[in-house]
């Protein structure tokens, strides 16, 4: 018995430690967004004169209003829903696609193309860049959403994983609809698609999450202004401007700038977690 | 409706190897057939080639007459119930069974009557708004059969439906779909590695092996009969009891000595047997218990398995072989004790060096 409530106290007190260090975690977390949300509620003026002064009253939303009435940001978020949305899209049709194909169809040379699609996770961006940047400057591409869009299409990433989950429906299920009269397409759209709904989200977070915070390539290929993804746009404003419109107004750009994808990860929260655990993944 | 189905001359090969060899059989209309056998005998396959979800390498099918190995599985007229039953899980039960006929636009009101008369058939009416992720295995079950039953097809094909069901809704479903088998009046194709499953389903039973069919022919035809050594010790539980043995004549039948000296007469003819080696065969329900005397076999009770209303007993013999006895269900034999085992001649077989096996009685051999 004696053991039996040493073992419940040791529990519960391992448990606190944890909660403690999650709490801490989360802090650190949470720290700096905490921190550019007090920032953009500043004068810019008091802070210039006391940086501490971010930690007392007065606040105001005067960055906001001047963010709302004379920044890009809004343009530069537009554009980048374009892209992060368009390729989410695009990369979802063409991988589930793909996946089917190679999970369940018969075709000369299926394993060696399959290894080569394998290939494309391990060659880095900054490998193929000039050779892309220069086959897009031939086609005319840059400064268009195509020129943003199409390059992260190819995603090796989204093929193998929906390959992988296709693979593990069982295939009476492909039967079952074949003796029911199903065209090959039928099913496909109305038996296989609708199952792979987990992996579909996981595969469309990752993309939307990693097409909004790309910087490398819309920074070689958006050099206009009115194409400028948010990230390019903020990074613009951050050498230009902070200094002279203060770090306060650049604050308020980075907090509208990071709305969508805030209200994106409270909407998908359980398949983002999901996502990252890998438990979508049979 | 109803069909009949003829195989002919039917290979399967997978690479270069062959799970089915030139193999024929003819099925009438409204025929309950059971394809019995081992793992790996090829019985799914020629199931799924009937069903054309495998391709045949030569030979024909035949439904109705009509070849119908070179159309689509869709247009072959055929339903078939999955071992794992493949439901959609993201449709409704409801949706599951309309499924089929929507993708040949039947008519809504003639899906919703066929999907209400199966409901009502197979009781599972309450369960048309349900997934199948919120049904029990035997609900599950009987769902897969729904929708087998709404597209109303001139054959049904079964692979191992009961194998994923515990052993009481086994039992229960068995007779359901004797029920079923009755009702509809159709032909019916029915896989399992399962003889009692067999056994009590099937008008006729197909025993398969390596590649090819055994035997064909009803359930106590199969097992009083058996073809080959090997559907004497497949049907039937305990297995056959087999003993290796020298025969020689006694007036025109033959007489088979066993390897530890007992001799018995059989009631098989000798005309026609080739020469040995020779095997007897015989069940356990010919093997009588009996105390131990000078002039029966005995042996040690290894172990005993009490059925109810007989006991099986495994006596090991003088010369170590393992022969199954049966006695009454209040037998008083106990584990260790010397017992005396009498063999019912009449009833034994003989299997010939090929496996080919020689009865008793008016038909010679099987």
């Amino acid at each position: 018995m004696a053991s039996h409530n040493s073992e419940i106290i040791g529990r519960s007190f391992g448990d606190r430690v944890l909660f403690g260090l999650v709490i801490l975690l989360a802090l650190v977390m949470a720290g700096p967004v905490l921190y550019v949300i007090a920032l953009s509620l500043k004068d810019n003026k008091e802070l210039m004169v006391d940086p501490h002064s971010v930690f007392h009253m007065p606040y105001t939303i005067k960055n906001y209003i001047d963010t709302i009435g004379t920044s890009n940001v809004f343009s530069w978020v537009f554009n980048s829903i374009i892209v992060a949305g368009g390729l989410t899209v695009f990369t979802l049709i063409l991988s589930s696609l793909a996946g089917y194909g190679f999970a369940r169809l018969n075709f000369p040379g299926r394993a060696v193309l399959f290894v080569i699609v394998l290939l494309g996770l391990a060659v880095p961006e900054q490998a193929v860049l000039i050779a892309r940047h220069q086959i897009f400057s031939w086609l005319g591409l840059h400064n268009s959403y195509p020129g943003l869009i199409l390059p992260g299409l190819s995603s090796a990433f989204g093929v193998f994983l929906m390959t992988q989950y296709f693979r593990a429906i069982p295939k009476e299920l492909d039967e079952a609809a074949i003796l029911d009269n199903a065209s090959r397409f039928r099913v496909f759209w109305k038996v296989l698609l609708p199952l792979t709904v987990p992996a579909q989200a996981t595969l469309g977070i990752f993309t939307f999450l990693g097409a909004w915070n790309d910087y490398f390539w819309p920074l070689i290929s958006a050099t206009k202004k009115e194409m400028f993804t948010l990230t390019v746009g903020i990074a613009s404003t951050q050498m230009n401007f902070a200094q002279s419109q203060g770090i306060g107004f650049l604050m308020a750009q980075a907090v509208f700038a990071g709305a969508p994808i805030l209200i994106i990860y409270l909407f998908f929260q359980k398949y983002i977690v999901t996502a990252v655990s890998g438990a979508a993944v049979r | 409706m109803t069909a009949s189905i003829d195989i002919n001359k039917v290979t399967k090969r997978f690479g270069s190897l062959t799970v089915l060899d030139e193999l024929s059989l003819s099925i009438p209309a409204n025929e309950f057939v059971v394809f019995l056998g081992p793992s790996g005998c090829g019985k799914s396959t020629l199931l799924r080639m009937i069903a054309g979800l495998e391709s045949v390498d030569s030979g024909e099918i035949l439904i109705n007459g009509e070849r119908i190995d070179d159309q689509p599985p869709g247009q072959r007229g055929v339903a078939m119930v999955f071992q794992s039953y493949a439901l959609y899980p993201h449709m409704t039960v409801r949706d599951n069974m309309a499924f089929g006929l929507k993708n040949i636009s039947v008519d809504r009101a003639v899906i919703e009557a066929r999907i209400a008369e199966a409901a009502r058939m197979l009781e599972i009416g309450h369960l048309l708004d349900r997934k199948p992720g919120q049904l029990s295995g035997g609900q599950r079950q009987r769902v897969a059969i729904g929708r087998a039953v709404v597209k109303e097809p001139k054959a049904f094909l079964f692979d191992e439906p009961l194998s994923n069901l515990d052993a009481a809704l086994r039992t229960r479903t068995r007779i359901e779909l004797a029920q079923l088998h009755q009702r509809l009046k159709s032909t019916m194709i029915f896989v399992t590695h399962d003889q009692i499953e067999a056994m009590t389903l099937a008008d006729r039973i197909v025993v398969m092996n390596n590649r090819k069919i055994e035997q064909i022919g009803a359930p106590m035809e199969i097992y009083n009969r058996p073809a080959s050594r090997f559907v004497a010790g497949f049907v039937g539980a305990p297995a056959m009891n087999f003993l290796p043995v020298t025969i020689r004549e006694n007036a025109g039948f033959v007489a088979a000595t066993t390897g530890a000296g007992l001799e018995l007469t059989t009631a098989i003819p000798t005309s026609g047997l080739p020469d040995g080696p020779f095997e007897l065969g015989i069940r356990s329900e010919h093997v009588r218990i009996t105390p131990p005397t000078a002039n029966a076999a005995e042996g040690v009770v290894d172990v005993l398995e009490r059925l109810g209303e007989r006991t099986l007993v495994y006596v090991r013999l003088g010369d170590g072989q393992q022969i199954v006895g049966s006695d009454s269900g209040d037998s008083r034999v106990a584990v260790g004790d010397r017992v005396g085992l009498a063999f019912e001649g009449a009833k034994a077989h003989l299997f010939d060096a090929s496996g080919r096996a020689w009865h008793g009685g008016e038909a010679g051999h099987g």
